[in-house]
């Protein structure tokens, strides 16, 4: 059997996450993460000598954030100039990153924010849009409910905000 | 660690959480808690997502370009929002009512008329209707005939300030013609402007240094240019149709054809963008672009101190070629014309917009006459309007609407003449107005009548328009079935052939007996009929677009298998609701008039 070259095993990236467990992930899927791209193009392509500290994520959600990262490796990049408010309104998730987020609460939280530490725009985007169908078609009650908040607007507060709504009210 | 909650995650977040929501569900979020409300209701950048992403026609007062390009804080992104919202809601609700009933129809059209492009996405959603809808023929019917009322005005409006002496590029002034006879998501004033400015762009791509060349090297790339992107002209055989006077069209089709006017039209328009200055010139059945050095400067750059008056020029043909064309040769073919020296001058020098317009009038009019003459070769009364685009009478009606607004230079001297000279094209746009857009009325009131104001015309129109109103304030009166009526066999919605004449209508309406005027009576020989002027008598819609008063005698019901053609089926919507296959007729949408049929 010829011996193949894989590169696979030079390209494994380490790193440790907050609760000090040593990972290692494929170079080109690490690379999904813009903090990590950037900090191994900061080191001149070489591999890092040390494990790469992602202090504010977990192990848990680093492999949920992993797992997504391999899915999608070979995804275009998303453009730079993706200017939030001009963005087309879509809540269309693909399917298996609606499979991928049926996770609880918490975690798609943790995920959000590990999206957005470890610059991930993608899966932030995947992620907001899954919070936002979860307040679609609700009312202020049901979302409430929903993501267990507390409502503290005083009584007056809320006839005034009644009175600002007024105009979208079916008539 | 705490694991995060919803209230935990940070402003940005929540922020691009927020933009992924519907205005509905953004509200009601907005109501849980006063950080979110922040966030949301109150938050200028999410109005101003909405407004961006939930609406695509404003209409030109807003400026809404500027508007989105400038600082957030500079606009009320929540007002606008709110009001766009509830001109989509009245705009709803009035075309409900119109296509509902015959009553205050005029009124209500006009009143979304006056809202303008934002009410055109609305009634673009509204014409596009299901299949199936229960109105579908009428709802499509009156989206469309409000959008088309309300594109009339705007280019109304761009002739009028052409009229009173404002700087209107050429490109506009002609674009108006777009507007007034075509509808559709990309037609716009605006377009036409973008696509000229796309092409100028284009061009100074594939020629960095374009701007520092000389005027008469600039003029001939700039020609070589239009015809690399396909502008070259038309074929004979297809010279006079209709779409080559519309530069929208010429603009946005793949063949780019066109007459010479639009040529050069789109040459200048080009030029003035790209620093060169390029003029049409109105010469003998063609137009020429004259090209002009700077002031100071001859065509190829060099300094040349100049007299005031005299810039140095010279003549392309954009619609031919891209080599320049000789004045020497321009004079002789004047010569073999016939035209005598000293009037030589008016066809070689500059025209301006104005002239262009009232020339693209002509080349319509004529186009449309080409049209109907075609159709007089064919037997009996056809709907070849369905085969021309834009649709000859939209476009017809334009040249009216032009030549009454542009037509007769406002000469303080000789006031009689010029109102002599609008009177003539009265009676086409009363007849044509009343026939396909009597809600057009309002146009009538705000820019004809002001045209005759003190005069004889300017009085009778006052009253014409004012029991307009009065009639439509009314409702209709109502027209029973009894035993007196038993005689009037069809039902409003029979689909016919003319007995003799062979053409295809529907009844719209009844008599019992003709209640046409003695005159009418007399001249069409109605006596002379088998039966008579006491036969009932049928209001009918022809698939020519006419309406006709037809005796009973010769409504010749069609058979059970012939379906409405295309022509009566886009008609049909002004009086009826749909189609119905079953009953093998169209029904009827005019119940406020005659209930029972």
């Amino acid at each position: 059997m010829a011996a193949t070259t894989t590169t696979s095993d030079a390209s494994l990236i380490a790193i440790t996450t907050s609760d000090g467990i040593l990972m290692h992930v494929e170079r080109p899927v690490a690379e999904r993460s813009i903090l990590i791209k950037n900090l191994l193009e900061d080191l001149g392509g070489e591999a890092p000598a040390e494990a790469i500290p992602i202090p504010n994520v977990n192990e848990a959600v680093m492999k949920k954030v992993v797992e997504w990262c391999g899915h999608h490796r070979n995804d275009p990049a998303a453009s730079q100039d993706d200017d939030s408010d001009s963005r087309k309104k879509s809540t269309d998730i693909d399917e298996w990153d609606q499979k991928f987020m049926q996770v609880d609460q918490e975690m798609l939280f943790e995920i959000i924010l590990a999206a957005n530490y470890l610059d991930i725009k993608a899966l932030l985007d995947v992620g907001c849009k899954t919070v936002a169908n979860m307040i679609k078609g609700k009312s202020p009650d049901e979302i409430r409910k929903t993501f267990n908040i507390q409502n503290d607007f005083t009584p007056e507060e809320e006839e005034q905000i009644r009175r600002e709504n007024e105009w979208a009210e079916d008539r | 660690m705490e694991r995060p909650s919803f209230t935990d995650l940070p402003t940005e977040i929540l922020e691009a959480i927020f933009l992924n929501l519907d205005p509905h569900s953004l509200i009601s979020v907005s109501k849980t808690t006063k950080r979110v409300k922040q966030l949301t209701a109150d938050a200028p950048l999410v109005w101003r997502h909405l407004c961006r992403t939930q609406f695509t026609t404003w209409d030109s007062r807003h400026d809404i370009a500027a508007k989105f390009a400038g600082p957030l804080s500079d606009v009320d992104w929540r007002a606008i929002y709110i009001s766009k919202t509830n001109i989509e809601r009245n705009t709803r609700k009035l075309l409900n009512h119109i296509v509902a009933t015959q009553h205050e129809r005029i009124r209500c059209v006009n009143e979304i008329a006056d809202y303008g492009y934002d009410a055109k996405e609305t009634l673009l959603k509204e014409f596009a209707c299901p299949d199936d809808a229960e109105d579908v023929l009428a709802r499509r019917y009156y989206a469309n005939a409000v959008l088309e009322r309300i594109h009339r005005e705007i280019a109304i409006k761009v002739w009028k300030d052409l009229h009173s002496g404002k700087d209107v590029p050429i490109e506009r002034a002609l674009g108006a013609y777009d507007v007034f006879a075509r509808v559709g998501e990309d037609v716009d004033i605006d377009v036409v402007s973008d696509d000229i400015t796309q092409l100028a762009n284009g061009l100074l791509e594939g020629h960095p240094s374009f701007r520092d060349w000389s005027p008469r090297t600039k003029a001939s790339t700039l020609a070589s240019y239009l015809r690399g992107q396909g502008y070259n002209g038309v074929p004979d055989t297809s010279y006079r149709a209709l779409r080559n006077s519309f530069i929208g069209l010429v603009l946005r089709s793949p063949t780019h054809e066109s007459l010479p006017l639009i040529s050069v039209a789109i040459y200048c328009a080009v030029a003035r963008r790209v620093g060169l200055d390029a003029r049409p010139c109105g010469f003998l059945f063609h137009v020429y672009t004259l090209i002009y050095a700077p002031k100071n400067y001859n065509l190829d750059g060099e300094y040349k101190p100049t007299s005031f008056s005299e810039l140095d020029y010279m003549y392309l043909d954009p619609f031919r070629s891209s080599t320049e064309v000789r004045q020497g040769d321009l004079q002789r073919v004047l010569r073999n014309m016939g035209v005598p020296s000293g009037e030589h001058r008016s066809f070689l020098s500059d025209t301006n917009t104005r002239e262009m317009v009232l020339r693209t009038a002509r080349n319509v009019m004529n186009s449309v006459q080409t049209i109907r003459d075609t159709e007089v070769g064919m037997s009996g009364i056809q709907a070849s309007w369905l085969n021309s685009y834009p649709d000859m009478d939209n476009a017809f009606y334009a040249t009216i609407w032009a030549m009454l607004l542009l037509g007769p230079a406002d000469d303080a001297s000789d006031l009689g003449a010029t109102t002599i000279r609008r009177r003539q094209y009265l009676p086409y746009l009363l007849e044509h107005f009343q026939t396909h857009f009597p809600w057009d009325v309002t146009l009538l009131s705000r820019y004809i009548i002001p045209m005759f104001h003190n005069q004889f015309e300017g009085h009778r129109l006052s009253q014409f328009v004012q029991s307009m109103h009065q009639v439509d304030a009314m409702p209709k009166s109502v027209v029973n079935r009894s035993e007196y009526t038993n005689k009037v066999v069809f039902r409003v919605g029979q689909l016919f052939q003319h007995k003799r004449y062979g053409y295809e209508g529907v009844v719209t309406g009844w008599d019992v007996a003709c209640d046409a005027g003695e005159d009418w009576i007399q001249n069409m020989d109605v006596d002379k009929l088998p039966n008579g002027r006491n036969q009932a008598f049928y209001h009918v819609l022809v698939c020519d677009k006419s309406v006709r008063y037809v005796a009973a005698e010769n409504i010749q019901p069609v058979n059970p298998k012939t379906r409405p053609s295309e022509a009566i089926m886009k008609l049909a919507g002004r009086h009826f609701k749909r189609w119905d296959d079953e009953q093998h007729l169209f029904i009827s949408n005019v119940r406020d008039e005659y209930p029972r049929d």
